[in-house]
């Protein structure tokens, strides 16, 4: 009968628990980078622990298997709620969850034995790939399968940006990943010099802003009103802000390839339609903030909705940031600086990674069946150092960044270049270091997260404080 | 229900998911439309300006924007904005800075430019930037280089010849250094002898009735060192043979060991397994007067000859 019918949340159980795993590996894996980046001995001599093998396996953690697990759980949460019904085929939602962490494990042993593509957020080999597209494509049949079989006339705005990440990361990977094999592990892109630049931006902006952005935008539709109690502030900016990014989204890779030898016209191009995306993108901060209001006093108790309300501040911030650095003439002086590591992990470490884990420990209390997190007071810790982490973490960076583009251009009277390249990374040293705190920090963090995910899981309820005697 | 709730009841657009989840239908707020518009109308208007769309084969150039630059081969060039032409300016602009020191350095002998206050304040920081950029990587910040690996060129001891051509003509055309290995040619024993004749060479206290042997191989056809390092043991500029008599040490870490045990077999390393190294030949990598102020700086680095 259908009241019988429930929610499938094994594959949500699953996912969301990776989620919190992966995350942990991908950032242990980008401390150590930080820390060769410093201290350049600690790659050992060993050809796998070098920061250029590392690297890759770091990018690739972070995003598709902790922001990928995280998608996977959310959507499947999301859809099945806000559809009233059950997710469509379970088998292959099994099968998601199975190949999805099968393609990180090929990709954490890979990418350090060197195998790699060589494109940027791309590297998987042509094998690893292919699997990749059968995933999504099974994935796509289950998102929408269930969107099919919904019970209620309208499509809530949050399956809307998960239906746009999905089916654009499907054209996004096939596209960019068409490449010609001539070995098991070792293939050629089937485009040519500066084409296969622009293709390979036009994924890697892309895989920023539908993976990144939209799919994240999709958990921040669900999660923050719910955690808010309150209704979305607007439906017509969804709907405007929505397309709008959609639509202008897709041109605005070009500004990865500022002043190379891409056309001079794509490169306008990627810049205005940068500017462009600025109003788009702040919609969505705009109406998750404007969410809270009348409710801005849950903001001193409620841990999670901080998280999840902060998120959206470093998503505001970096969308600000991110326009500016499009502008030419901004390019030239934060292109190969250290200023776009500080601009990624703005939207990185602050919007995708706490919307993500606001979203956890929303979520996994309920999917597993329990009154809520293990401890509130370690969801504090896990903010207060998550944030002060970031804040080391960009502030070092841009300081940096902005130091190198300035050395790198300085001229004397008489025309010559007044610093050295290794000047230039003397003088960042010390930024790499507080950079390393801030990444620890986060780790931790993310450490405290799966303790307290851990407890939660195993039903052990927090020690009761003693009542202070009067 | 109070009046302000009663204003949004009406104003939610009346669907709810998943129990309590609505939305408002609130307006847009104006100054985020109005900053959409204003980033339509740059956007337009940086069209119009600046090269912008693809047509057939070619592209839109935009208006009002030429820029004139001069090439490095002496062209006039008028043309639309463009990032190529942009970086021929900013070339241009700090090849105009640099020219009349480089016409000055052109001319000039090497001791003209050390005994010139302007000129050789030029060559250095230019030479500064060139040489931690070009250079560095193997030689070290400071020119000390690698004991083993790459040579010093802060000391007196010049391998192969401290004189401005000499210096000039290893930066344009690269070096091989090379000692055969002893390994299989001479005994232990033979090598252990040749190492402490090699170390007495330099004055220290060794046993001397072992140099006199060493020396006998190294002076005689079994050893046959005197081939390339002299009889003397001084070296010669013209095969980058070390001078072993100088205490200056840049292959074998005899300085750096603690007594003459581990002195000995610094050398003795040396002897057994050769030497093999190369410098890079950088006539094709760096112009003709980047190649003169660097030998400029590196000859005043050590004590130039």
């Amino acid at each position: 009968m259908e009241s019988q019918q429930t929610y499938n949340y094994t594959v949500v159980r699953q996912f969301a628990v990776m989620t919190v795993i992966w995350g942990v590996v991908g950032l242990l894996v980008g401390v150590v980078i930080a820390a060769q980046l410093a201290w350049p001995a600690l790659n050992f001599d060993i050809p796998w622990l070098t920061y250029s093998r590392l690297r890759p396996l770091h990018t690739n953690a972070v995003i598709f298997a902790f922001g990928g697990s995280a998608l996977f759980a959310t959507s499947y949460y999301v859809v099945q709620r806000t559809c009233q019904t059950r997710l469509f085929a379970g088998g292959l939602a099994a099968f998601t969850f199975w190949g999805w962490n099968l393609i990180i494990l090929l990709a954490a042993i890979s990418l350090p034995l060197g195998w790699t593509s060589g494109k940027e957020y791309a590297e998987l080999e042509w094998p690893i790939d292919i699997l990749i597209t059968l995933v999504w494509v099974a994935y796509a049949i289950v998102f929408f399968g269930t969107i099919a079989r919904r019970k209620v006339q309208h499509i809530y705005v949050a399956n809307w940006f998960f239906g746009a990440f999905i089916i654009t990361v499907a054209v996004l990977h096939i596209v960019n990943s068409a490449a010609l094999p001539v070995s098991l592990t070792k293939s050629y892109s089937v485009y040519a010099g500066t084409i296969d630049a622009m293709v390979q931006w036009w994924y890697g902006h892309n895989a920023v802003g539908f993976f990144l952005t939209a799919g994240f935008l999709g958990i921040m539709y669900y999660f923050i009103p719910k955690q808010a109690e309150r209704p979305i502030y607007s439906y017509r900016l969804s709907v405007v802000h929505f397309w709008t990014l959609i639509a202008i989204y897709m041109w605005a890779g070009p500004h990865h390839l500022h002043y190379t030898a891409l056309p001079d016209w794509a490169q306008s191009l990627g810049m205005v339609f940068s500017l462009l995306l600025l109003a788009p993108s702040w919609g969505g901060m705009i109406n998750g903030i404007m969410t809270l209001s009348g409710a801005w006093h849950k903001l001193r108790t409620d841990p999670i909705l901080r998280f999840l309300i902060v998120s959206l501040s470093f998503y505001g911030m970096s969308t600000f940031e991110g326009p500016m650095m499009s502008i030419k003439t901004v390019n030239a002086l934060s292109h190969y600086t250290d200023w776009t590591i500080g601009h990624v992990h703005s939207g990185a470490l602050g919007w995708v990674g706490l919307v993500s884990m606001g979203a956890m420990y929303f979520l996994i209390p309920r999917v597993f069946n329990r009154d809520g997190m293990y401890s509130k007071k370690l969801i504090e810790v896990h903010f207060w150092t998550a944030t002060i982490g970031i804040v080391l973490y960009i502030a070092a960076m841009w300081i940096a960044g902005v130091m190198q583009g300035l050395m790198w251009r300085a001229v004397n009277d008489d025309g010559t270049l007044t610093y050295s390249f290794v000047e230039s990374l003397e003088a960042t040293f010390p930024y790499y270091v507080v950079r390393l705190l801030g990444g620890l920090l986060y780790l931790f963090g993310m450490l405290v997260m799966l303790y307290n995910v851990i407890k939660t899981i195993s039903g052990a309820k927090a020690p009761e404080a003693v009542p202070q005697s009067a | 229900m109070s009046e302000e709730t009663q204003k949004q009841a009406v104003q939610t657009t009346g669907h709810a998911w998943d129990g309590d989840l609505q939305e408002f239908n609130n307006p847009l707020p104006r100054w985020w439309l109005w900053g959409f518009y204003a980033t339509v109308v740059f956007a337009v208007i940086y069209w119009v300006l600046y090269p912008a769309w693809p047509v057939g084969k070619g592209y839109t150039t935009g208006a009002f924007n030429d820029i004139e630059f001069t090439t490095a081969d002496g062209r006039e060039v008028v043309s639309h904005w463009n990032t190529r032409a942009l970086f021929y300016k900013e070339m241009e602009e700090a090849r105009t800075l640099q020219k009349p020191y480089l016409d000055q350095l052109k001319a000039a002998s090497y001791r003209e430019i050390a005994v010139d206050r302007d000129k050789s304040a030029f060559a250095y920081s230019m030479a500064k930037v060139l040489f931690a950029d070009n250079c560095a990587a193997c030689h070290q910040a400071g020119g000390a280089g690698i004991i083993g690996q790459y040579p010093n060129l802060a000391d007196d001891s010049w391998l192969w010849g401290g004189t401005y051509a000499r210096i000039e003509e290893t930066i344009r055309k690269g070096r091989h250094g090379f000692m055969p290995d002893f390994a299989d040619s001479l005994t232990p024993q033979q090598i252990d002898d040749v190492a402490t004749y090699v170390l007495s060479l330099s004055g220290i206290e060794v046993d001397a009735e072992q140099a006199a042997r060493g020396k006998a191989i190294f002076t005689g056809p079994e050893g046959g060192c005197f081939a390339c390092h002299t009889r003397e043991g001084t070296g010669m500029a013209a095969l980058g043979s070390a001078n072993l008599t100088d205490s200056i040490w840049t292959i074998a870490d005899v300085n750096g060991a603690e007594d003459l045990a581990g002195k000995k077999a610094a050398v003795r390393a040396v002897i057994a397994n050769g030497v093999k190294r190369e410098m890079p030949a950088w006539e094709n990598r760096l112009n003709d007067t980047e190649i003169r102020i660097l030998t400029f700086y590196v000859h005043q680095l050590g004590g130039g000859q």
